[in-house]
């Protein structure tokens, strides 16, 4: 109780330092005088008295040291003396400051911004009730499929392990969005009942109460609701819809919701915070039972097919069970019950994952991309620091006596060191504060740059769930940032400046892993680093740059425009599916405003690279062993796509429909493969399953070169196999005149022709969702380069300024004794500035050779034929770009290193000499 | 250090605020002047209470909340904070009176024992 009440004394007291300190001056007055009486009392006369009385009482100063040793926190208030003084010296160089403070600001906005996006993808928890104890099941194959698979499990293994299990307080299983075609009955909008595409959930019963969302207005899922197949025609609306739709009426619940035909009632809207579980995240404009799943998607039967994995699984943890143990319980499970049937393939592990907005990051790529990105702009921020360090270094030599004395008085080393550490803290935090500040508009500009790019990607019917904003999580980053990067190059220059061997301090000297190194060295090194770093960024930046302005003109080698994607569901039965999948390609040709129809691999849409060999006489052993492209293709497919033919043929629709083994090979394919042959006639085997089997095909015509995996290269290789309808293939058609008014037809058509393939079709512009959104990726890609590495250029300029603008003032005396002895301007230049670039010309030769060595891994990646070519085929050893950047460095360098001397030189060589 | 200093009795921290304490409460409010005469006129001389000791241990108490102080006049019409016991410091007087009785009384037992 006395410790408490003296700590909170204690505190009090910091607010009271001087009330305190005057007190204890009258106290000590006082008591002087008070001593003095006794004297002059025995006898003493007033000046003697005074006299003995101070002797008598001892040290002032020492009095009042050890008073307020025994009030106050030391330390607290020794803080707040370094805090204080260290504004000062900050005000006192408004430029200097200012120029810190923004170079921190953009370095670790910069960081702060690139982790603020990891964080809403990878770090946030989602927005249901006690996120921690909540995680997702993912299974892992034998076959080593990865992505949005590895979270998919069927309704009979829900639910045999919801009956089963004892780990979890709740299981809960949700589908993925499910496309719908709907509408509100009682509509009055728009005259008759429109029908809108929507997308919904079908969810387990204990969905809502398992996570702990409430609903927003009226209810969500009850135990009533849960029964059975059939039997609970009800939805809960989301947030968004709610709003889009209804405009937040409360009317709107208890209205019909009229989904591929079935009526279903509005019992209820989720709330705002609540944007869904899915591992994308793609807010649903609604949810409604697993029992509903026939009516939601016709022609398929989730809830008795084992092998049909369509349902995402959550599981809350009960308190009382660890995480490994409720793993291998459910890997158990599973196992028993895969016994049951025969799956297509086999799962041999069950992990239990921590819910984040997006699944599978925790991918080795994923991480790998992400931690190249932190590493770039890693860098940046270490040029800043690298600037500010060697800024620091310059103005210190200045403070050096001061510190010299402070210590030789007796100040501990680690109090200066406190001290000069206190500034350049203060100095990161105010950078910290304003590059948080720069985080919040800069992720709202990536947040519009984004959308764009998905919303094109994707459809327009999205709506998505991620929120970008700065929350704890990134406060905190920025936060420890500061401190570090303040510690970073706040350290050396004290730990420096305090040296014990105060010769060697004043020699300009500092002793660094035993060796004694000049104080002038390291700033050369550091001028030189912040110029090699920035060379690489330049150039590399530069030839992004390039390289998207080959984007923007790359041809993709088919039609795009004109070109439409039909995807459609048509059920689980494969017989059936075949026939209406012909008669979809049927209906589809009987519209006038189609043009074309085909059936094939789509391009743009993920590729398949199967291994092949050719018998060439040239390679050992007679054969060439290499990987290509592959696609399916129909006969009608080259005109559909309008990929032209330059010798040979196409397919026959005989030869598609029984899938004989002849191919359309590209024009690089024969180049790479017969160079000086003609290839048709040639034969090529496949390895079209990746088990070892091989199939032989007769090449029977050259194709014009496509870019089917990305839009960065041509395809090195891309052969075209024989296909027909019924094997499953996206349709493509080709649309000539306006898109609206012949979509309209092909929704009519389908209409009459099978309706129920309506709710599933979905119709996509090649050049709209597949061409553009690529472009526009390369362009961002390309303007964030830019802007980082020119940020990287900006800083190395101020920061060689900055070096230069000191050691001329350090030489100012110098440069007067030279012009008075007769220099002319150029001799001056030439003895002052010219060694200073020294550094700068040795960073630009380790950035360039570091800019090759890149160059060398970029190209190194390039073995596959879908990995992207982030150049565009633009060479590294460009000469354009090398050349006009090293010229625009050196150009940049030169003006910061002759800026401060021409300055000094204007100055009367007599003022210059009395220069201290 | 003389040797006359070595001679006078190294003073722990505690017992210090024992002693201010008692003194306060037999004498009444007290300053700082005159608790450091009252104290060496007790220990005849033995005491040699330097200023560097003394003032830590009165803002010490005034901290605890067992003294609290106020400015006032000596009979000499000087000013001078006169510091009084509260009744938090007469408990704690009690107490440690106590302790330190007990203390002591261990202390001899364990020195008796042969």
């Amino acid at each position: 109780m006395k410790l408490l009440r003296r700590m909170s004394a204690k505190l009090l007291g910091l607010f009271r330092i001087h009330r305190a300190e005057d007190e204890l001056a009258r106290e000590i007055a006082s008591h002087l005088a008070m001593l003095e009486d006794e004297f002059v009392r025995r006898g003493m006369t007033q000046a003697q008295a005074s006299t003995a009385a101070r002797k008598t009482y001892g040290g002032i100063e020492q009095a009042k040291q050890s008073h307020r040793d025994e009030r106050s926190i030391l330390w607290l208030e020794q803080t707040f003396q370094d805090i204080r003084h260290a504004s000062r010296t900050l005000a006192r160089n408004p430029g200097f400051t200012l120029v810190a403070v923004i170079t921190l600001a953009l370095g670790i906005g910069l960081n702060t911004t690139i982790f603020s996006a990891y964080n809403a993808v990878a770090l946030k928890p989602l927005p249901i009730a006690d996120p921690k104890t909540v995680v997702r099941m993912e299974r892992w194959f034998k076959d080593r499929a990865l992505g949005d698979i590895q979270y998919a499990f069927s309704y009979p293994e829900y639910v045999y392990c919801r009956d089963h299990q004892d780990a979890f307080s709740n299981l809960i299983a949700a589908s993925w969005p499910l496309r719908v075609l709907a509408t509100i009955d009682g509509d009055q909008k728009g005259g008759d009942n429109e029908v809108k595409t929507l997308f919904g959930q079908v969810v387990s019963g204990n969905y809502f109460t398992g996570l702990g969302i409430k609903a927003g207005a009226g209810r969500t899922f009850g135990p009533q609701e849960d029964r059975g197949a059939g039997t609970s025609p009800v939805v809960v609306l989301s947030d968004s819809f709610w709003q889009r739709e209804f405009n937040r009426d409360q009317n709107a619940i208890g209205k019909i919701l009229k989904i591929n035909g079935t009526a279903f009632i509005i019992i209820g809207v989720t709330p705002r915070e609540f944007t869904g579980t899915s591992v994308v995240p793609q807010i649903p404009d609604f949810w409604t039972m697993i029992g509903m799943q026939p009516q939601l998607v016709p022609g398929r039967n989730w809830l008795s097919h084992s092998d049909d994995y369509r349902l995402q699984l959550l599981a809350r943890l009960k308190p009382t069970t660890g995480l490994s143990s409720a793993r291998a319980e459910i890997t158990g499970l599973l196992q028993q019950f895969s016994s049951t049937y025969v799956p297509r393939n086999p799962t041999i592990q069950v992990s239990l994952q921590p819910t984040a907005f997006f699944g599978n990051t925790e991918d080795d790529r994923f991480q790998a991309g992400v931690a190249m990105l932190m590493v770039i702009v890693g860098m940046v921020l270490w040029v800043a620091c690298a600037n500010i360090a060697n800024m620091l270094l310059a103005r210190g030599a200045a403070r050096q006596r001061e510190i010299s004395v402070r210590m030789a008085l007796g100040a501990t080393r680690i109090r200066v060191v406190r001290h000069l550490l206190t500034e350049s803290i203060l100095i990161a935090f105010a950078g910290g504060i304003a590059g948080l500040a720069l985080t919040t508009v800069a992720t709202k500009l990536l947040w519009i740059e984004v959308q764009q790019i998905l919303t094109r990607l994707l459809g327009s019917e999205f709506v998505f769930g991620l929120d970008l904003k700065p929350d704890g999580r990134v406060l905190a980053y920025a936060l420890a940032l500061s401190v570090l990067t303040g510690i970073a190059f706040g350290l050396s220059p004290a730990l420096q400046f305090t040296h014990r061997d105060m010769s060697a301090a004043l020699k300009d000297e500092t002793s660094m892993l035993g060796h004694r190194v000049s104080r002038s060295l390291i700033r050369k090194v550091l001028v030189g680093g912040q110029v090699a770093v920035s060379m690489v960024l330049l150039t590399t930046a530069g030839l992004l740059v390039r390289g998207l302005t080959r984007a923007r003109s790359a041809d993709p080698g088919f039609d795009a425009p004109h070109v439409f994607l039909v995807l459609a569901d048509f059920g689980d039965n494969r017989i059936k599916a075949a026939v209406r999948s012909q008669r979809l390609a049927e209906t589809l040709a009987a519209i006038p405003e189609v043009k074309d129809v085909s059936t094939g691999t789509p391009p743009m849409f993920g590729s398949w690279t199967p291994p092949i060999v050719v018998k060439v006489s040239s390679a050992p052993q007679g054969e060439a062993h290499d990987r290509t492209m592959a696609s399916y293709a129909s006969d009608t497919y080259f005109h559909t796509l309008g990929i032209g033919l330059i010798r040979g043929r196409a397919f026959t629709r005989q030869e598609a429909s029984i899938g004989s083994q002849v191919s359309v090979i590209s024009e690089s394919t024969a180049r790479r493969f017969w160079p000086d042959e003609d290839a048709i006639g040639k034969h090529f085997q496949l390895d079209e399953k990746f088990d070892g089997k091989l199939t032989d095909f007769e090449v029977i015509g050259i194709a014009k070169d496509v870019r089917f995996a990305n839009m960065t290269r041509v395809d090195p290789a891309h052969v075209y196999l024989a296909t027909n309808a019924s094997n499953f293939n996206t349709t493509l058609i080709r649309i000539n005149g306006d898109p609206a008014a012949a979509l309209a037809s092909v929704h009519h058509a389908v209409q009459q022709a099978d309706p129920n393939l309506l709710p599933g079709l979905s119709l996509w512009n090649a050049e709209t969702t597949l061409v553009a959104p690529r472009r526009l990726m390369a362009q961002t890609l390309a303007a964030f380069a830019a802007v980082l590495a020119l940020l990287a250029l900006v800083l190395a300029g101020v920061g060689i300024y900055g070096v230069m603008a000191f050691m001329v003032s350090q030489r100012t005396q110098e440069i007067g004794v030279r012009m008075a002895l007769g220099a002319t301007a150029v001799g001056v230049l030439r003895g002052v500035a010219l060694p200073g670039l020294r550094p700068v010309i040795a960073g630009m030769m380790i950035g360039i050779a570091s800019g090759a060595g890149l160059s060398e891994f970029l190209h190194s990646t390039l073995t596959s034929p879908e990995t992207n070519d982030f150049l565009y085929g633009v060479s590294y050893y460009d000469p354009w770009t090398f050349g006009g950047l090293t010229c625009f460095v050196a150009f940049v360098a030169i003006l910061a290193s002759f800026a401060p001397v021409v300055r000094a030189l204007k100055v009367d060589p007599a003022a210059a000499l009395r220069f201290e | 250090m003389t040797s006359e200093e070595k001679g006078a009795i190294q003073i722990l921290q505690g017992t210090l605020d024992l002693m201010v304490l008692r003194t306060l409460a037999t004498m009444g409010p007290q300053h700082a002047y005159g608790i450091a005469s009252r104290m060496e006129q007790m220990s005849e001389e033995m005491l040699n209470l330097n200023q560097g000791t003394l003032y830590p241990a009165l803002v010490r108490l005034e901290q605890y909340g067992w003294t609290k102080g106020a400015w006032g006049k000596t009979e000499n019409n000087r000013e001078a904070k006169f510091y009084s016991i509260t009744k938090a410091g007469q408990k704690a007087l009690e107490e440690e009176t106590r302790r330190w009785r007990s203390m002591s009384a261990l202390v001899e037992k364990l020195l008796a024992a042969e």
